[in-house]
């Protein structure tokens, strides 16, 4: 039988547009500028990751992630704290309207510090339903990084399979049951899946216990689903958003690991309604064998809607789960 | 397309120098728009203190001794925004995330997107007053518009973009009625997806500037011109603003590849960063540029806007681009 749960991609929006809500922005700002000091920041960003999960449980999720509330960027969060890193200027993330600092790589790139476990051993106590860990993946990392050191980039991804596969391990020996690991830069460069693949093989044989979910999102999928539906992981999760031909590969293809369904565009203001989403989903459930789907937005919603929408489009992928159970 | 410029009435040195769009706002008109912004503040009281503060920084580019004026942008918060704000077809959104700490209002297309009368023209007006320099006319361009807002009415990205460069278009016009000779489009978006370009961006420009005797400027940041170039040529501009000193991509290298054709404003300060370059470092910048491009093609500038800087930063970098340019000029006059 199979299980329909509802869960967060990813990021969360920290802070609201009523003054106040600007709690985080305001802390952030006065410790940048030192008049708040590393503890006292801490402390609200501890405050505001409660806060984001309990908004995620109240919407009704059923997994929920740390709203990635202390994170930069996608990218930086993990370049800035690894030996033979540096971090650059801004670069524009893929075609959203955010940006990241890009790392330049000048040595051999080595884990330092634990990056993940703080942050996951914090949200995994103060929340009630269980949290998902989300840390970017080997090939994204090191496919955004500019490499000043020398060397080809398949190098350069299996070390940063390296510190994801330290990450995930102790992640997973730190409680997570599953953990997800963001690659959207293979989309636009589907000739290195075979980077991609060694990476996943190098973290899988490093995590314990924990199912792995691997996620691509800001591009079709569909040309390489079938290669990734022969991942060694136990989930694969796909933004439905630049797809309009996916439903109907995974259709005809099937699919016999879980699935993270991102049906619901958490880059746009729109809300779905009920029925353009129970269509696609009549095209996908029946024909596959998963014992879990999740559904999900897109991708995460804190760079990308503000804190009034993205509350919503969590209440309407619940909402949607809801009539999807009645379909299976 | 110093001979445009000619036939414009516009007489300008070698190697122009400019600014890109904004200078920061003074603290005290900052404050004042967070008052507007919270309620505490009439509406009526802003306009005297963005004026006063467009003065300062007209006489702030006379001191510095640049080319070609921009009035700075004391009234406009964000780029897409401030425009969506007074187009037809808008709602604005709360907060959104653009990076670190830093956070904008994102427009929603909602309805059909229309213009309903100048927005910038009065303050361009306004500030071509103050100055016997040019001031360039500066609007946020229709693919960036549509890439920066929520789109809850158009069914493509394409007819959304469309409808707002027919709009655009209007804006562009009433300048150009007023007398602004020479009109920057802003498209830091222009790169986001590259295919788009072919398939609607250039069109999209090409209704912007249809019929409008103008000295046409792209300004374009933070992107991936590799992937839009040589593509981009094809945008009927006169000449692309594209930063430089910030970017990782060595687009002299590009240039050497694929000759660029048309004038560029060569962005030689890094707008993010609050070290002030020195004159050697920007005069190399230029020198640089000259090795693939002539000085008729070649225009001064920074980065990007410099509203995130310091005034005392911004004038700096204002200052080390004169000055780098000016020891240019010289050694082009000798050579």
């Amino acid at each position: 039988m199979m299980e329909i749960l509802t869960a967060s991609a990813g990021s969360y929006p920290r802070i609201g547009s009523r003054p106040e809500q600007q709690r985080h922005r305001q802390a952030y700002a006065q410790w940048e500028r030192g008049e708040l000091s590393d503890k006292g920041f801490e402390r609200i960003q501890q405050e505001v990751t409660r806060e984001v999960i309990d908004e995620q449980v109240h919407a009704g999720l059923d997994v929920v992630t740390d709203g990635q509330v202390r994170w930069y960027d996608s990218i930086s969060h993990f370049a800035r704290k690894l030996e033979g890193c540096e971090i650059n200027g801004l670069l524009r993330f893929f075609d959203t309207n955010t940006y990241f600092r890009q790392p330049v790589v000048i040595g051999k790139i080595k884990r330092s510090e634990p990056i993940l476990e703080e942050e996951f051993i914090f949200a995994k106590g103060v929340s009630p339903k269980p949290v998902k860990p989300v840390a970017t993946g080997p090939y994204t990392l090191a496919k955004l990084s500019i490499n000043r050191r020398g060397g080809d980039l398949a190098s350069l991804v299996n070390e940063f399979a390296g510190v994801i596969a330290q990450e995930t391990s102790a992640l997973s020996k730190a409680g997570a049951d599953l953990i997800q690991i963001d690659e959207p830069a293979i989309l636009k460069s589907p000739k290195d899946f075979q980077m991609l693949e060694h990476a996943i093989e190098k973290i899988v044989a490093e995590k314990s216990g924990a199912r792995l979910l691997v996620h691509t999102y800001f591009g079709d999928a569909t040309p390489l689903y079938n290669k990734l539906v022969k991942l060694p992981v136990e989930v694969l999760g796909f933004d439905f958003t630049y797809s309009p031909k996916l439903p109907g590969t995974i259709g005809r293809l099937g699919c016999e690991k879980d699935l993270e369904l991102g049906l619901i565009d958490g880059r746009n203001t729109r809300l779905e309604n009920e029925r353009e989403v129970l269509d696609v989903l009549k095209k996908i459930l029946p024909n596959i064998g998963s014992k879990r789907v999740y559904l999900t937005p897109s991708c995460g919603l804190g760079e990308y809607l503000p804190w009034e929408i993205a509350f919503k489009k969590l209440q309407n992928v619940v909402a949607i789960a809801k009539k999807a159970r009645e379909l299976i | 397309m110093h001979k445009k410029l000619e036939k414009l009435g516009l007489e300008l040195p070698l190697l122009p120098t400019t600014s890109v769009g904004s200078y920061p706002k003074p603290p005290h008109l900052i404050e004042a728009r967070r008052k507007f912004v919270a309620g505490r503040l009439d509406a009526k009281e802003l306009p005297g203190l963005e004026e006063q503060a467009t003065r300062e920084w007209v006489a702030l580019q006379e001191e510095v001794e640049l080319d070609v004026f921009v009035d700075g942008e004391m009234y406009r918060g964000d780029m897409t925004t401030y425009f969506a704000r007074n187009f037809e077809g808008f709602r604005i959104s709360g907060l959104v995330r653009s990076f670190g700490n830093r956070y904008y209002r994102k427009p929603i297309i909602v309805g059909e997107v229309g213009w309903r009368e100048p927005i910038t023209v009065e303050w361009w007006k306004f500030t071509q007053e103050l100055t016997r320099k040019p001031v360039k006319g500066v609007v946020t361009g229709p693919y960036t518009m549509m890439d920066w807002s929520f789109n809850e009415y158009y069914s493509t990205r394409r007819e959304a973009c469309l409808a707002l460069a027919k709009a655009l278009h209007e804006e562009v016009k009433a300048l150009a009625k007023a007398g602004a000779k020479i009109i920057q489009v802003d498209e830091p978006a222009i790169s986001a997806r590259p295919e788009e370009l072919p398939e609607f961006a250039i069109d999209a420009m090409r209704m912007v500037t249809r019929g409008v005797d103008a000295y046409f400027i792209n300004h374009i940041c933070y992107g991936a011109f590799e992937f839009i170039y040589p593509g981009m040529l094809e945008l009927p501009v006169d000449n692309f603003d594209l930063e430089m000193s910030n970017s990782e991509l060595d687009l002299i290298e590009l240039f050497r590849e694929h000759p660029f054709s048309k004038d560029l404003s060569f962005g030689v300060v890094d707008v993010h960063s609050h070290v002030v370059e020195d004159t050697t470092t920007v005069e190399q910048r230029i020198r640089r540029a000259l090795e693939v491009l002539r000085p008729e093609q070649l225009w001064i500038d920074p980065d990007c806007g410099l509203k995130t800087r310091t005034r005392d930063e911004t004038v700096s970098k204002l200052r080390a681009i004169v000055s780098a340019t000016k020891k240019v000029r010289e050694r082009l006059k000798v050579s």
